[in-house]
This record gives C-alpha cells, structure tokens and sequence, in this order.
C-alpha cells in the first residue's frame, strides 16, 4: 500500500504547539507511508489540490490528513480523495487540533501524541478497504402521524408538491389542540376561522388519503421502503354512510357523556360529532357511554339515522400503507398538574386549565363563549392566572419550558377584560418568555392597555374561603411581600408533555426520544427536523415546546425535508454498514437479537441457517460486531481488525 | 404496647392540658407512655437554626437515654419536638456527622435509636379506624370539625411521614371513626404565625385571623390541633385576631386529644378543658343533648 | 510508538463518535487543557466497543482505558450504549480477577455539548491513574504456581447414586429408541475407574449406560452436532443446564431432544483421583459405597470419599436434578437453599491483586495452548470458526507467551458471559490442570449480582442479560465523577 500523510498546520491553530514538520518526519520512516508533509491549510483550496497532485503522482492508494476534528471536515476531504480517482473510504483522518493542539501547551508531548494519533490513523487505514454505496428504489409516499397544525402543514405541502399523503390522526377529527383555542396571539385572531380553511384543505385534496380515529401499529421497513400498519379504531358508525348531519346526536338520550373536545368543560351525547367544523365530520360513538354497547338497549341512533349508517358491531380494521417517508407530528398533552395538592388537586370546580378557559371563551363551546364559573354559573369578576404551573418545576418532574404559556396567558387576559369589561385579571409569573415577532408588544398591551396585574412570584396556596370565592397566596418577589387574592375563578397554565404514548411511538418508529418523551432531533441545531432514523422527520410540539408559527414553519421544513428525498428516483445507502461472513455464521442469532434497527434477518445457505444484514435498514452501530463471538458480522470500515489495529498500534509493550 | 415518652417542655407549662389529655388517652388505649428520665430540651430554640450538631446532640440525648432504657419506639406530642428528634436520628446516621456530635455528649451515644413518631401516628398505629370505632363510648356526632395540624406536623414530607404534607388525613380518620363530621379545612397546614408572636404581631393576627376566619365561615364547633404553639396561639389571641380582621371570633381550639378522650367516654375532669381560653362549653353540650347525638351528622341548632 | 518516558501514562479511549467524540471536540474548541496521555480511538457507538478491545489494550500495556458514549436513552442509535453499560459493567467486575485493577478501566457518558464534562473526567482519570502509577504487566509478575488448597464444603451430602433408578431409566430408552438417531450417554472407558461416553444406537447398547460419580462428561457439547436429529440424552443436572443454553440460542430444536434425568448426587475430579491412584497396571476393582469409592489397583486399595473428592462445581450446586426433563426417574435429592462460593472462585478471592497476576502468569507458563477447554465447553458454538485461530478477524497472534494464553482465556469467559451454566467442562478437560472456570464463575457472579440473581440454563424462554438492557438498570449506579 502507498499512503499519503498530510500535517495541516491549520495557520498557527496546530503548529503553534505541534511541531507539524517533524510529526511529518516521523511518519514517513512508518510501513506503507510514502509521503508525508505538513501544508498550512490542507482544507483550502490549493491544500485539496496538493492532495490531489499528490495521489497522482506519488500513486498513493491511500490519504491520512491530520488537521481537526473529522465531524468537521472527513466529508470534505472524502470527496478530494474522490476527485483524485481514490475511493473515498481510503481515507482516514487523525484529530490533532481539538484533541491535540487546543487542549494543551507542551510542545514535546503535543508532538509526540500527535504522531501517535497519525500512527493510529495510518494503522487503521492498512486495514481499509473501497467500500461503495449500493441503490435502492423510493416509494414515493408519506405517513403524517398526527393531524395538528404542524402536521396539517406538513401534510398539505406534500400533497402540494405532488406527493400522496398518509394522513393518521387519533382522534375523531383534525385540527388537534390549535381547534380548541378560541383565539391566537399576537393577532387575538380567531383560531378557528384560520384553521378551518386548512382543514378542509385537508379534506379535500385528491392526494391526501385522511385516517381519523386511528393510531399507528407497527412500522417496518426502512427510508424509501417503510411499511406501516394502521389501525382504523371502530367508531361504530359506516364513515361511507354517515353524511354528518347530527340528527343521532340530538336525539341520543345519553346526555352525560363527558366532552373530550371541550376539555371536560360541559358533557356531550355519546354519539357526537366533535365540533361543527370538524374533518371528516363525521359521527362516533363513545362505547363506554352508548347504552346500546353498554346496556344493550337504545338504539335510538339507528333508528334515526337517515342513511343507517350506525354499526354498534363494527370492530377495529388494520389497514397497511406503503410509504417511503414518515412525519411525526404527534404534538403534546398537558401535564397532570392534580399534583398540585396546594392547588386543590382538582377539587375545586372554580380551578381550570387554560385549555378548559379557551373552550369557555369560544363561542363553540359548552357555554357559546360567555365566561362562566364552573361551580355556579356566575360571571367572574376576579381572574387570577397563574404560569408555570407544571413548567420549570423539578420537584414534579418538569424541569423545562413549554414555552407559549407566557403569550397565551396574555391573550386570556386580553381577552377576558374583551368579555368582561368589569373584570380584573392578575397574572402570577416567573419570566415573562416573549421572544416572538411582535411577542412582547403583546404581553405589554395586556399589562397597559388591558391593566392585567402582573405578580412576579409563584402561588403557594389556592383554596375555598367559604363565601363562595377562591383565596389565591403568592408572593410578590418584587416587592418582596406576601400577596392574597380573593378570586371568582383561577386559571393553571398547565405545562405540556409529549402526548400520551409518544414513547411507544418513537420505539415503533425506532427514533429517540428524551425523559420527557419528546422526541429527539438527529442535531439540536443543525438537523432540527430530521431524526436518527433515516425516513423519519419531526413537526411541531412532539420533538418540543413551540407555538403555531413554530409548529408550522417545523410542519413545512418537514415536507421540504420528503420532498427532497423524492426529488431521487434512487437512494443510496451508506456503506459502512455490517456485513455477514457467511461461512463463519453459525445462525446463533444474538446479533439479530440485540440489533437495534431490526436490521438482520434469518437467511438460509446452502441449507444452513445464517442470519443477513438488509443493507438498507442497518444505521451502523457496530452492536452485532461486538456481539458475535465468532466475529462473523463486521461492521465496514470498523472492523474488529481496524480497531484491533489501533489498539495495537498505541500499546504493544 | 410500651413505648417511651418525650413530652417536651410545652406539655409542662402552657400545653398541660394536651400532656394530661394524652396520658388519659393512651393509658385507656393500652398503650403504656414510659416517660424518658431526666430529658432535656430537644433543641427546637434558636439552636437547630444556629448549630445542627448542638441541636443533634441535645437530641441525642433524650434518645440515647431512650435507647438504653430498650425502647424501640418514641412517641412525642409536639409536632417541633417530633422534627427535631426525627432530624437528629436521621442525620446521625451520617458517620462523620455521629462523631462530631458524639465528641459533645458526655459519652458517645447508641448506635440504634428508637423511632420517632408523634402521638397522633403512634395512636393510629396502635388500632385502626374501625377498632378506634369500637372503642368510642361517646359518640361525636353531631359535631362539626376542622382538623388544623399546622404547619411543622407534615413538614418536610420525608422527614415527617404524614403522607401527602399539603394534605394529611390522619387526624380526620381518627375523629371520623369518633363519629365527628370533618370538614375539608383547606388551611389545615397553613402556618398560624405562632413562631412570630412577640416580634410581628401583626402578621401573626393576621395568619391566625385567616385560620379562625375559615373555621368560622365553614361552620365548626371547633379547630382540632396537634401542636402545643398552635393551640396557644388561636386560643389565646382569638380577641387580637379578631382586631385585625375587625370581627369577633368564638372558636374553641381543642387538642385532638381531648376530643378523643370525649369519645372514649374519659371523665372530662382528666381532658383538661378547663385549660382552654375559649371554652368549649357550647361545644360539650351539644355532645350532651341526646337530640344532636341522634341526628344526622352536621346539622346545626 | 511509546508514550514520553516517566511524565505520560498509556491510556486508550474508546469514543462514540456522536456525543462523546464530540464531547470532546467541544472541550478543544473550548481551550479545556487536559493532560496530554490519552489518546482517542473513534468508535460509531459504544455498543461497538467489544469488552475484548480494552482486555486487549490493558494485556498489551495499557495503563488505562476510558469507553465513553451517548447518555443513556441520548444513543444515536436507540438503545446502543444500554448494551454497553451491561457489557462495560461485567468487564469492570471480570478483570480484578485476571489481576489488573478495575481502576484501570472506567466508562461513563459525555454529550457532545458537555465540553467542561469530558475536560473532567479526563483529568480525573488520568489524575486517577497517576495516583496508581504504570500497570503491573503479567510477564513482569514473578510466576506463582503454588497456592494454598481449596475449601471443600458441600451445599448437600454428595454420593455415588448407585440406589438410583438406573433400571427403569434403561427401560425407558429401550422403549424410546425407535424414534430416535441415538441416546447419548455414559459407559465404562478404559477401566471401572474411568468412564466415556456412549452413544446408544441399538437396544444391546442400552447394557453399557453407567451411572455414578465417574459419568464425568457433559454430553450436551454433542448436541448441536446432531441438529435437525432426534436425539436423547440422559444428563446430570448440571448438563441439563447446557441443554437449556443451547435451547434458548436456538442452536438445538426442542422437538428434537428427548432428555433423560436421574438426580447426580455429585461426580469426582478425576484429576485428583489419577493423581492419588499414580501409575498402576492392573485395575483390580472399584467398590461404591453410598459416600464414596475404594479403587483397587496393582493391590492397593485407595478411598475415594465424595466429599474431599467430588469436583468443585459440586460443593455448590443447586441443580442436582435436571431443570428441564421429559423423563425423570429416581428420587430428586433435597438441597439446602445457600449459596457458597464456588472453590476455585474462592481461591482467586483470597489472593491479592498482584498475587493474581503471578498466579496466572505462572498457570499461563504451563498452559499448552491445546485448546481442550474449548472443545469441551458446550456453548463453545463457534466450532471451526474460533477467532482464536482467524487471521479475519485477527484477535490473537500465534506466539506461545502467557500474554496471549491468558487473552485467550478472556475470550473464553467473556464470550460466556450470561451464558456459562458452569459445568466446568474447560477445566476438566484441561490436561495441566488449570483452574480457570474460576474465570468463568466470576463472570456468573457478576451477572447474578446484576441483573436480579440471573442464573445461565435455568429457563430456555429468558433473554440472556447481555443480550438485553433496562433503561434504568436497578444495579448499575453511575459512579460519578466528582
């Protein structure tokens, strides 16, 4: 073998406690090393050219360059390698400025490490070999996984740049939390008047195939090939009947069913269609509220429906898709927050999550917009809201943000003093967080046009004084003193987490996710929509607090994201993946067992168990490598005898 | 079931009546209190907040002498005696902590302490509700309470074992199974001011004058207490609260004790009711007017 | 390549390349001085750090090794470094007994914005190491062959189960044999003293089966030879444990195996018996008596007692009778519930770290490189595929130094680890007689320790400890770094 060793300088970066020129010298008295010198900046353009010229003429079949970190320029120096006729796997790079140069200031030992470090890299590139990228065909399909706003967005831009979308929601209808709200910050414009068009966007585009009450089972597959089992839960009524007319719901006789769309703020029929604007509006029964699925007698709906469209023995249906990328767009739930015993844990009627205050502003809803106390009925005069409850809280466990709390509980208040002119709002805050396009002009309208009383501090104690009114005990950590409301009603601005089964999910999916279960980015700030697993990207709140621009802006990231994928008839896969030696296999199976991807499968050869790796699926872990006691699975370009090559270089007493 | 007995240094001056009245109660409940010999103060002065180790070591003592008299349990009334006893033992189990407060005391102290634990759990753990139900020779029917434990009984959690600190249950179960009617009393851990009775005055009329107030509106006969320093201070300054929140407050401010000692049919004279400041006369005869008795629970004449 | 005489220490780390490369990325891009004696081998996971790669370094000279990777549940790859924790935690607990200072080697986890984080546990390790000073190497331990006796104390009366059903066991195989290849079995070998095993075809073969104290083999190592067969096997309960391992990595069918039980009420080292009987022509005769054997050779009569003589996976076993069975015969023997440590385990743990190193550098002067351990072992399944003779992957060079034979020996017992049932079959076999199960039982120690009292061969449903992961591991505590 002929290698090439270049010691980059990187201007003073390295040479300044490296002596670049005789790490050089030194290399080039190792085995196989031919050439070596120490150029001031090998990433530069005429340093990529001297590399070139010199695998030329030196026929060097092989380059080591020394320089920084290879996160930062191993692609880089990859493709030089490539352009000068090399394959770009032989190539090996040793990190001599941030683990060398930087970190210390003595030039003896810096030199010294330096060469080992360029030893190490040498010894690991004598055991390299041309590794090439093998193609596969896309199914050019997507699966939205969740039908918020960010997934409305993702989905409908997709839809729009020609791909056909996959559409699954869990509920009856799309719209997820941004339907429940009454209005938007920093607008105060009505939520539902500009997500409503979106919707039935939604419903009507030819290439969006829609899933309400459905849930994702399994997926399989990998980037371009994923098959995805969904399945369609039984809403005991024919959708392909059921015109949406509601005649069911107004003569159903069970009354008390709780309404999940108004946030347990009123009660519903248990056949119900959610909200007047809902997509697909379309009928369902709640089966642990149906008299004729509990008790076995009504029927009232069947005999009623103008199309018979009720089913009280449907049953769930699984259906398979075929796609080639997945959105998750899966959003957030709010926090338990009855862990607040000082807050009454729920008992207290007159103590509401923010998202049940929408639900009573919005004219939709249970009370048709007149803000009501839930206890009595009466208007309230007196509005204590208070953040943070459930956010930036480590002794329940929430250590983090949710981020649009501050704003809408701004809008709340706005919007009360609207409904309400009489009324007085007080705001217990810990930060006021409005770093948003127009943000803080908004929380500072509710402070000084709306005279919202903003209470730096947090509540300590909420409880019935027994005249009918709510004591609220804070503290005022401005003033430094104690502060008492009397309130008609308090309103939690209950923090998020990631919505319920959001792990689960990520495990079907095989992305990860973090403690709170919010899913992971593949980079927090350079890869923000993709994730770990190829295929797979990520809008709106499942991967973190944000609001709806956010969650939007993330939503169409996303499609760009599919659509740039789609934009190749073929994928390549990277080929530093594993690879089976089929004669040393004895089919024991602990690498199948144990690989994380799935990516292994059983084969059979010459009538002997084996095992195979699908060379699409496989991330490039190494796990089967160091599993299999016989070292039949090797993972490419990290092969046992690479690392065992390193490892002896550095010790061999 | 022996145990030994802290009592602490309220129980023999302004909380005799909670001392006389927990005597009675636990001699006609078998349980035999064998009062530490030659205790001292548990260091819930000044001391705890100024020097953990002083403050352990005077501890230490009590349960040293505890510990060598065999006893594997301790039960105290007093709610800051229980945290600094409770406090002390916890953090002895720190070696280096042990030695250093061992180098204070005249000889090391023993290696395992007695647990500690407040009357109220010590009477709960002796018999349940329903066998405390059997016991009851004098119904509690009729009466309307708020369970008050103030706000050191619960606190910290950890230390204290009450369950949920922002929300015991305790007492409620032992008065409940009496036949007492207990309100939901949303201010049962809030602090009455006692600790600042001679500095801030004002602010301690006003957290008392918030405690008595809600009783007052929620219709109680009485405020129920576990603590020496509570019980003093809603009873004796009910006239000063009042001031503050310029109303007249009538709140009889018994130990649970006492109220337990009604209901085991103990002769009145060893509850020490006499004690209190605001009496509870009204109280006691709505206990004997056999009318109440027989009606159902909570109603008012 | 050698690092700067007296003022750098030898220290490989092994880093993910996602987090804790960048981790430490981050600290150079931070100015972070670190001291300059480690030196970084990139990785992709630290699922990929095979244990053997830093049993290499530390063997080779390493005077320490650090593996670092992504937090738990941050894993680029799900769930990569969850493995590793298991894996890197019975490594830890594996190399004092090898003689080399488990402070020698540490993994933990470094984000890759944690730059501050890996400049401190980098210097605190290296600060760790200094405080120890360069790694005692094997060849430079005074070579210690002679070692103090082991304690032989028995959970239950071991004997020579010569009361047992062995009558009704023959019927039965009788009966079964038609349906099947073969019966694997015992029978006398070269004398009463010794026996092989049999491989039963015909119905006359069934005469041959022996039972008793000298039924030393473990048949379960031919089992995978006859897959796809149907095959019967009579076993000891310690066998029967193989059979369960070999059923739970799919390498025997279930439907293929008939086993045959009787309850072992122990079985003798016969290393100690040929030594005590020495060399003899004749072999007059061998008498059972319910505690033991009295072999008569050339005229002399030697007294083999169970309980001195019995092998030391004896003294402690918990399975006399089979955990898994399709025909059970005899009365099961009663065990006291205990647990006690296995004899030559208990050696090791007497000893001193340096001492250990002596000791097996002297065993490692002796071993002959033959490779019986292997060949015995029943879950040794790469047959002719072992790394230790591959040029693809090379672990091993060919040399005859104690380095790469005790090397070998960590091959053996990690590639065992959760998985060895302790049949002692390596040990037995070895012809120089090696103590080196207590490689092995370490290994089973740790994993019992660690993963709720696991035990290899007891259940062929379970999924072997190593080949699995809890997000939260009970007993595995990050130790910190402070």
């Amino acid at each position: 073998m002929r290698i090439g060793v270049f010691i980059c300088h990187c201007g003073s970066n390295i040479a300044g406690t490296v002596d670049c020129a005789k790490v050089a010298a030194i290399a080039r008295s190792w085995p196989d090393v031919v050439y070596a010198v120490d150029p001031m900046y090998t990433c530069a353009e005429p340093g990529q050219a001297a590399i070139e010229a010199a695998i030329h003429e030196h026929k060097l079949d092989g380059v080591v360059v020394a320089s920084c970190s290879p996160r930062m320029h191993e692609p880089t120096f990859r493709r030089t390698v490539e352009r000068a006729g090399l394959n770009r796997y032989m190539f090996e790079m040793a990190n001599i400025r941030e683990h060398v140069s930087w970190i210390g200031k003595d030039m003896e030992a810096n030199t010294n490490k330096a060469a080992e470090l360029v030893r190490l890299a040498v010894e690991k590139l004598r055991h390299d070999v041309p590794l090439t990228a093998k193609q596969f065909d896309v199914t050019k399909r997507v699966l939205v996984i969740g039908g918020g706003v960010a997934g409305i967005q993702a989905a409908l831009d997709c839809a729009e740049g020609g791909v056909p979308v996959v559409l699954v929601e869990r509920e009856a209808t799309i719209g997820g939390k941004m339907a429940k709200l009454d209005k938007t910050f920093p607008t105060v414009d009505c939520s539902a008047c500009i997500l409503g068009p979106k919707m039935v966007d939604v419903a009507q585009h030819p290439n969006i195939t829609l899933y309400a009450c459905a849930e994702v089972e399994e997926v399989s597959g990998y980037v371009g090939n994923f098959t995805v089992k969904i399945r369609k839960r039984a809403t005991y009524v024919d959708w392909n009947k059921c015109t949406g007319c509601g005649a069911c719901t107004e003569k159903c006789p069970s009354k008390k069913t709780p309404d999940a769309f108004n946030e347990a703020t009123g009660t519903t029929t248990a056949i119900t269609i959610a909200f007047p604007q809902a997509i697909p509006k379309k009928a369902v029964i709640n089966p642990q509220y149906c008299r004729q699925l509990t008790k076995g007698k009504c029927g009232v709906c069947a005999k009623i429906c103008p199309t018979g469209a009720i089913m009280y023995d449907m049953q769930d249906e699984i259906v398979t898709e075929e796609v080639g990328s997945i959105v998750a767009a899966t959003g957030y739930d709010l926090m338990d927050w009855t862990v607040y015993k000082e807050y009454g844990g729920g008992t207290y009627p007159d103590v509401i999550t923010s998202l049940q205050y929408e639900r009573l502003m919005s004219a939709s809803g249970p009370t048709g917009g007149h803000i009501v106390r839930p206890s009595d009925g009466r208007e309230p005069k007196n509005i204590v809201f208070v953040q943070c409850v459930g956010s930036r809280d480590k002794s329940v466990g929430r250590p983090y943000c949710s981020g649009f709390c501050c704003m809408y509980t701004a809008k709340q208040a706005i919007l009360t003093k609207d409904h309400i002119p009489d009324s007085q709002s007080y705001v217990f805050y810990m930060d006021i967080r409005a770093p948003g396009k127009m943000y803080d002009e908004f929380t500072r309208r509710a402070m000084e046009e709306y005279g919202t009383e903003y209470i730096r501090g947090r509540v300590s104690h909420i409880y019935p004084d027994g005249n009918g009114r709510l004591t609220v005990m804070g503290v005022d950590t401005l003033l430094g003193r104690q502060v008492e409301i009397k309130a008609d009603l308090v309103v939690l601005a209950v923090g998020i987490e990631a919505s319920r089964g959001a792990p689960q999910l990520a495990e079907k999916l095989r992305i990860s996710y973090d403690n709170h279960g919010f899913f992971m980015e593949s980079h927090v700030k350079l890869k923000p929509v993709e994730t770990n697993t190829a295929g797979v990207f990520l809008a709106g709140v499942c991967q973190g607090a944000k609001d709806i621009p956010a969650s939007v802006a993330q939503g169409s990231a996303a499609a760009a994201k599919v659509l740039g994928l789609f934009a190749k008839d073929k994928l390549e896969s990277d080929p530093q993946i594993a690879q089976v030696d089929i004669q040393r296999c004895v089919a024991c199976g602990k690498c199948l067992r144990c690989c994380p991807f799935g990516a292994i499968k059983g084969t059979e050869f010459r009538g002997e168990p084996k095992v195979q790796v699908i060379e699409t699926v496989c991330q490039g872990c190494g796990l089967c490598t160091s599993t299999c006691p016989q070292g039949a699975i090797q993972l490419q370009h990290s092969t046992d005898n690479q690392i065992l090559a390193e490892v002896n270089a550095l010790c061999q007493c | 079931m022996n145990v030994a007995y802290y009592p602490g240094c309220s129980a023999k001056g302004s909380s005799k009546d909670y001392e006389i009245s927990t005597q009675a109660v636990c001699r006609a409940l078998n349980i035999t209190l064998e009062e530490i010999p030659g205790w001292n103060c548990c260091g819930s002065t000044p001391a705890h907040a100024v020097d953990t180790e002083l403050s352990a070591a005077l501890c230490a003592r009590n349960l040293d002498i505890a510990a060598s008299q065999g006893a594997k349990l301790l039960l105290t009334p007093c709610p800051s005696c229980l945290s600094n006893l409770r406090a002390a033992s916890q953090r002895m189990e720190k070696p280096e902590f042990r030695q250093r407060v061992n180098e204070l005391l005249d000889t090391p102290a023993a290696e395992t302490f007695p647990e500690v634990l407040s009357v109220m759990q010590g009477i709960a753990m002796q018999l349940d509700k329903e066998n405390l139900a059997l016991r009851v020779k004098k119904t509690l029917k009729g009466l309307r309470l708020a369970a008050y434990y103030g706000c050191l009984m619960s606190r910290p959690a950890d230390r204290m074992r009450f369950e949920d600190p922002e929300n015991p249950q305790l007492m409620e179960d032992l008065l409940t199974a009496c036949g007492a009617e207990m309100v939901d009393f949303p201010l049962k851990t809030a602090c009455c001011g006692a600790a600042f009775g001679i500095p801030e005055r004002a602010m301690t009329a006003r957290n008392s004058g918030r405690i008595l107030e809600l009783a007052a509106r929620l219709d109680v006969d009485a405020v129920i207490t576990a603590c020496p320093l509570c019980q003093m201070n809603l009873d004796l300054r009910q006239t000063q609260a009042g001031r503050a929140l310029n109303t007249r407050f009538h709140m009889p401010v018994v130990y649970f004790t006492q109220m337990l000692g009604l209901a085991l049919g103990l002769p009145r004279k060893q509850l020490g009711l006499n004690k209190l400041a605001v009496s509870a006369d009204k109280l006691l005869g709505k206990l004997d007017d056999p009318r109440l008795a027989d009606a159902e629970g909570g109603q008012q004449s | 390549m050698s690092v700067l005489e007296g003022k750098e220490l030898r220290i490989v780390g092994f880093l993910c390349n996602w987090c804790s490369y960048g981790g430490a990325d981050t600290a150079g891009v931070a100015r972070a001085t670190q001291p300059t004696d480690l030196r970084i081998i990139r990785v992709p996971c630290s699922g990929r750090v095979d244990p053997l790669f830093v049993v290499r370094a530390l063997l080779n000279g390493a005077d320490g090794v650090l593996v670092s990777g992504c937090h738990p549940r941050d894993c680029h790859y799900s769930s990569g470094n969850f493995y590793a924790r298991r894996r890197l935690e019975i490594l830890k607990q594996f190399l004092p007994v090898l003689g080399i200072d488990d402070r020698r080697f540490e993994y933990t986890w470094v984000s890759a914005a944690e730059g501050q984080r890996w400049q401190h546990v980098v210097t605190t390790f290296t600060e760790r190491l200094h405080n120890l000073g360069p790694a005692p190497q094997l060849e430079d331990a005074a070579p210690l062959l002679k070692v103090a006796d082991m304690v032989l104390t028995a959970l239950r009366p071991l004997g020579t189960g010569q009361n047992t059903a062995l009558d009704e066991l023959k019927a039965a195989i009788v009966k079964k044999l038609p349906e099947l290849e073969c019966v694997i079995g015992w029978q006398q070998g070269r004398d009463a003293a010794h026996h092989v095993p049999l491989f039963i075809r015909t119905p006359d073969d069934v005469n041959k089966l022996t039972w008793g104290p000298f039924n030393v083999n473990n048949p379960a190592v031919y089992l995978p030879t006859f897959k796809g067969k149907k095959v019967g096997i009579v076993v000891k309960g310690c066998d029967a444990r193989s059979v369960v391992e070999l059923l739970q990595e799919h390498l025997i069918n279930r439907e293929d195996v008939t086993i045959f039980s009787l309850p072992c009420e122990g079985t003798l080292d016969m290393a100690r018996v040929d030594q005590t009987l020495g060399r003899y022509t004749n072999l007059d005769k061998v008498e059972y008596d319910e505690a033991g054997v009295t072999i008569t050779a050339d005229g002399t009569a030697h007294r083999f007692c169970m309980a001195d003589f019995a092998q030391g996976k004896c003294y402690g076993c918990s399975t006399p009778s089979a955990v898994l069975a399709d025909e059970r015969f005899g009365t099961p023997v009663q065990v006291t519930p205990g647990e006690i440590t296995p004899p030559e385990l208990a050696l090791l743990d007497a000893m001193s770290l340096e001492e250990r190193l002596s000791f097996w550098h002297g065993q490692m002067e002796r071993c002959l490189r033959c490779y019986a351990c292997r060949n015995a072992c029943p879950l040794c399944v790469c047959r002719d595929y072992c790394v230790s003779d591959s040029r693809d992957p090379h672990w091993m060079t060919q040399e005859d130094t104690p380095r790469e034979k005790l090397f070998f020996q960590a091959i053996h017992a990690l590639h065992l680890a959760g998985r060895c049932t302790g049949c002692g079959e390596c040990q037995r076999a070895c012809p120089v007689g090696i103590p080196i199960l207590a490689l092995r039982q370490q290994i089973a120690r740790a994993v019992g320790q660690l993963f709720h009292g696991y035990a290899a061969g007891m259940n062929p449903e379970e999924v072997p400890p190593l080949l699995g992961y809890e997000v939260v591991e009970e007993n595995i505590q990050e130790r910190d770094w402070k």
